[in-house]
């Protein structure tokens, strides 16, 4: 089934951005679920987040973030006018729409694409909505799309050290959310705390917030496989029970989860992953050897 | 009637890779018969007379038996007349016959039936089912016969949804279509086949076999639409209003886990995960394919099904030390015989009446060893017949670096949230005598309703659905119009 790349372009470093043509997830859709891309015939499936979307015109827009083999021959490889060969969804369940009241929802690095769609629409539906996105300065996006859709935006940007490889950076981005989120806190009063982004970076605000006691949801991100509930890769604990992340989630109470262990799970396939990216690099640098 | 011919108690066997070879890859293990065994085959069936043959009882779709193999012996001398008669008496009943003949326990059904099976062995009529499937489609004898289906595809009697590609939706899609139905599947993964293409691994049932399968279904008119996740892509409701009729087919998918400490660990994958990865992904080929896989040296399986032996000889042959551990003893181990023979041969190792009660992990979070208690037999039998069993309160230790859980499955919970769909406790789908769920115009089959069965099982429901959905397509019309 064709999936048409109708445009495509990088918004900042490493992250880059599709609009596909796509009409069967257009249609249904809502903010909060995620669909599974197959981008190539002897590739993997991985789950992406639709920011926007367009129900009647049949498409929809996916940011991703250039981190391993996958994303990265998507963002070498594909040109406006390419197919995707897989868009499966809308899976997962939608976020919960409902007026809490004063919402903080914060985006680590490429979590914030995920905040959008769910932050707008808690917004319309008469929530007051602070987005807070925690990033290198490189790597900051939808900075104006936010402005326009929520009550306040804050963007806590860093800026990249010579010399700092993924570590430093993730230590970095723990450092700054935690001290934001504290002082945010601290200065205001809130009903409900909302976060996505890398589990570690997940859990440190959770500790935070878990302070002040304020209600906390998390989108959740275990590997995930077929995204359908077959295979239960994605499974996490959730107040003592194990859920599928992919169809009783991605959202959970964040009070309900093991963190130490979902964080542990989500680091399984790093020495593979690395080896993929490797064994891609490599076939790139021998291409560009042939030329 | 046929003349009664002499017994001949041994079986003429398949010729198979041996062990040594085949464990280093994914290709088939056993080569299936020539024209000249499959006679000389052939002429081991007695030829019970249609009415009495118990083979045809002992076959879910009731394929005419002794028919089909009498045309190997009576055109003997046109091997190519022989296939093309016996593939038309097989597809009268059954579309896959390559795929059956290949993964159905036969010795529970038909050939569990077979006369000659009382003083010998029985007739290997899987064998011979499979050799006429594999000769007609390497000698292009299908074509023929398609061609004489085609005409009857009009898909002018109405339209039908068809939830799901496994077996029991491909052959109500194929069966609706002769009927003269505009038929659409609706597939959540991005291939067609269900357990046929991410369970059975390769080396039981190639992959190419499949899609010659569902490209047949192509040319009957059947439309396939993957990636749609009914449920969430679109809803049953949705389905009714613009199908004459829906039919679920969306098997057990959802994998049971054990809730015992340790289970989130890593390394311990269910089997529907690892078998995705190797069979659907082909992780078995990373990083030429994306798909990775982890699998240390010594692995244990949990469980004695098809599935348990499929994850076993798929990570044998990932290069990894395998046991299986069960929690019954030998004789209740529920795979094909022949699978677990192959696992055997292969070296896979086999520790029976052990219950695994905890995994335990090392210093990363990954799994080390699984503690397990010692069970015993009990001369009482539960309802399926087996055994039960009892703990010792003994209890043995055995080191793993990789564990498969393969004790089950269940019905996908997407679909069953249908509102208004009903539910058994077990979360199969309940249905009358014609298959018609709790919403009318909505039918269901296959594991859906059954909870982990058989491929034949699944295509007869596929196959009695459709007879049903077309009986109940043409009363709504016929009320409408009265
Ligand atoms: C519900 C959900 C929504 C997501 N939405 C987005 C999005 O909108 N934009 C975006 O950039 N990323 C998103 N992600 C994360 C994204 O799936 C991973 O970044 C991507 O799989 C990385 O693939 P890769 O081959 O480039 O990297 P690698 O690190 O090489 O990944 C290899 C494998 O690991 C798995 N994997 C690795 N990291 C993750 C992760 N964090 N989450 C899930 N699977 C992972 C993938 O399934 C893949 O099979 C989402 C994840 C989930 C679970
Ligand atoms: C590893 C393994 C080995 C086996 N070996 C054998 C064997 O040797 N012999 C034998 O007879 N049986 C065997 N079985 C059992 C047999 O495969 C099943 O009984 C049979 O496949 C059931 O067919 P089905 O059509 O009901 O379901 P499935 O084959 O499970 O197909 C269901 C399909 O529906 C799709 N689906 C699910 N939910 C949705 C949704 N919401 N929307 C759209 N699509 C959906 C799934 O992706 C899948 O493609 C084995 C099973 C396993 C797991
Ligand atoms: S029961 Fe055995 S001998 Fe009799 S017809 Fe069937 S296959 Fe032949
Ligand atoms: S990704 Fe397979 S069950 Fe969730």
């Amino acid at each position: 089934m064709p999936y048409k790349i109708l445009d495509k372009k990088e918004l900042a470093m490493n992250e880059v951005w599709y609009k596909i043509h796509a009409p069967h997830v257009a249609r249904k859709v809502r903010p909060g679920q995620f669909v599974v891309v197959r981008a190539f015939p002897n590739g993997e499936r991985i789950p992406l987040t639709p920011v926007t979307w367009d129900r009647e015109e049949g498409w929809i827009t996916l940011i991703t973030f250039v981190r391993g083999k996958t994303t990265m021959r998507m963002a070498n490889e594909l040109k406006p006018g390419d197919e995707l060969l897989n868009v499966a969804g809308p899976l997962g369940n939608p976020a919960p729409m409902k007026k809490f009241g004063k919402i903080l929802a914060i985006g680590l690095i490429t979590g914030m694409v995920e905040v959008f769609p769910i932050a707008r629409a808690w917004q319309e539906i008469g929530n007051e909505v602070t987005t807070l996105h925690v990033t290198p300065n490189p790597m900051v996006i939808l900075r104006e799309e936010f402005e326009n859709a929520v009550s306040r935006h804050i963007v806590e940007g860093f800026d990249l050290q010579p010399g700092w490889g993924m570590n430093e950076i993730a230590q970095e981005l723990v450092k700054r959310a935690v001290a934001k989120v504290k002082e945010l806190l601290e200065s205001e009063h809130w009903d409900l705390v909302f976060i996505v982004g890398p589990a570690g970076g997940q859990k440190a605000v959770f500790n935070v917030v878990k302070e002040y006691g304020i209600p906390m949801e998390a989108d959740l991100h275990p590997i995930m496989v077929d995204a359908t509930g077959m295979c239960g890769v994605c499974r996490v604990t959730v107040g003592g029970e194990v859920k599928f992340a992919c169809i009783d989630g991605p959202g959970f109470d964040a009070y309900k989860v093991d963190w130490d262990e979902l964080i542990h799970r989500t680091g399984f396939y790093a020495p593979l992953e690395r080896l993929a990216l490797e064994h891609y690099l490599k076939t790139l640098q021998a291409q560009g050897g042939e030329q | 009637m046929a003349v009664r011919r002499k017994l001949i108690k041994e079986r003429v066997p398949t010729p198979e890779r041996p062990p040594k070879e085949r464990v280093k890859d994914f290709k088939e293990v056993n080569l299936g018969y020539t024209f000249e065994l499959a006679v000389k085959e052939a002429e081991r069936c007695l030829q019970c007379p249609y009415e009495y043959a118990p083979c045809i009882k002992g076959c879910p779709v009731h394929i005419n038996i002794p028919g089909f193999i009498s045309k190997l012996v009576e055109y003997r001398d046109n091997p190519d007349k022989a296939v093309r008669e016996a593939l038309r008496i097989i597809w009268n009943d059954n579309t896959l016959p390559a795929v059956t003949g290949r993964v159905c326990p036969q010795e529970d059904q038909c050939e569990g039936a077979c006369v000659v099976g009382k003083v010998g062995d029985a007739v290997d009529i899987g064998k011979l089912e499979r050799f006429v499937a594999d000769y007609a489609r390497k000698n292009g004898i299908e074509e023929e016969l398609l061609c004489e289906f085609e005409e009857e595809c009009t898909g002018e009697l109405g339209k039908v949804a068809i939830v799901g590609a496994g077996p029991a939706g491909l052959t109500c899609a194929g069966e609706l279509a002769k009927m003269g139905y505009k038929v659409t599947i609706f597939e959540a993964l991005h291939k067609p086949g269900g357990v046929l293409a991410y369970g059975i691994p390769e080396f039981r049932l190639p992959k190419e076999i499949l899609d010659h399968e569902l490209a047949k279904l192509n040319r009957l008119g059947v439309e396939i639409k993957t990636d749609h996740v009914v449920g969430r892509t679109v809803t049953i409701e949705e389905l009714l209003q613009e199908y004459d009729a829906v039919f679920i087919g969306t098997g057990a998918g959802t994998p049971k886990l054990l809730n015992i400490p340790g289970i989130l660990l890593g390394r311990i994958y269910s089997a529907n995960e690892f078998l995705t990865r190797v069979n659907l992904m082909k992780a078995y080929e990373f990083p030429e394919y994306d798909t990775p896989i982890a699998i240390g040296k010594k692995t244990i399986v949990i469980g004695a099904g098809n599935t348990a032996m499929d994850a076993a000889r798929s990570a044998l042959r990932l290069g990894s030390e395998v046991t299986i551990a069960y929690r019954r003893g030998r004789e209740d181990m529920t795979a094909r015989i022949e699978e677990i023979k192959h696992a055997e041969e292969e070296g896979v190792q086999f520790e029976f009446f052990l219950q695994p009660v905890e995994f335990i992990g090392d210093e990363n979070g990954r799994v080390k060893a699984v503690k397990f208690e010692r069970m015993r037999p009990l001369e009482e039998r539960d309802k399926r017949g087996k055994r039960k069993i009892v703990g010792t309160g003994e209890y043995v230790t055995l080191e793993a670096d990789t564990v498969i859980i393969a004790i089950g499955l269940e019905p996908n919970r997407i679909i069953t949230e249908t509102p208004g769909l009903k539910t058994n406790p077990n979360g199969t789908l309940v249905v009358d005598e014609n298959l018609m769920t709790s919403i009318p115009g909505v039918f269901a089959g296959g594991d859906a309703i059954r909870g982990e069965a058989t491929v034949i099982l699944a295509m007869g429901d596929g196959k009695k659905a459709a007879k049903a959905i077309c009986d109940y397509i043409e009363k709504k019309r016929a009320k409408a119009n009265a």
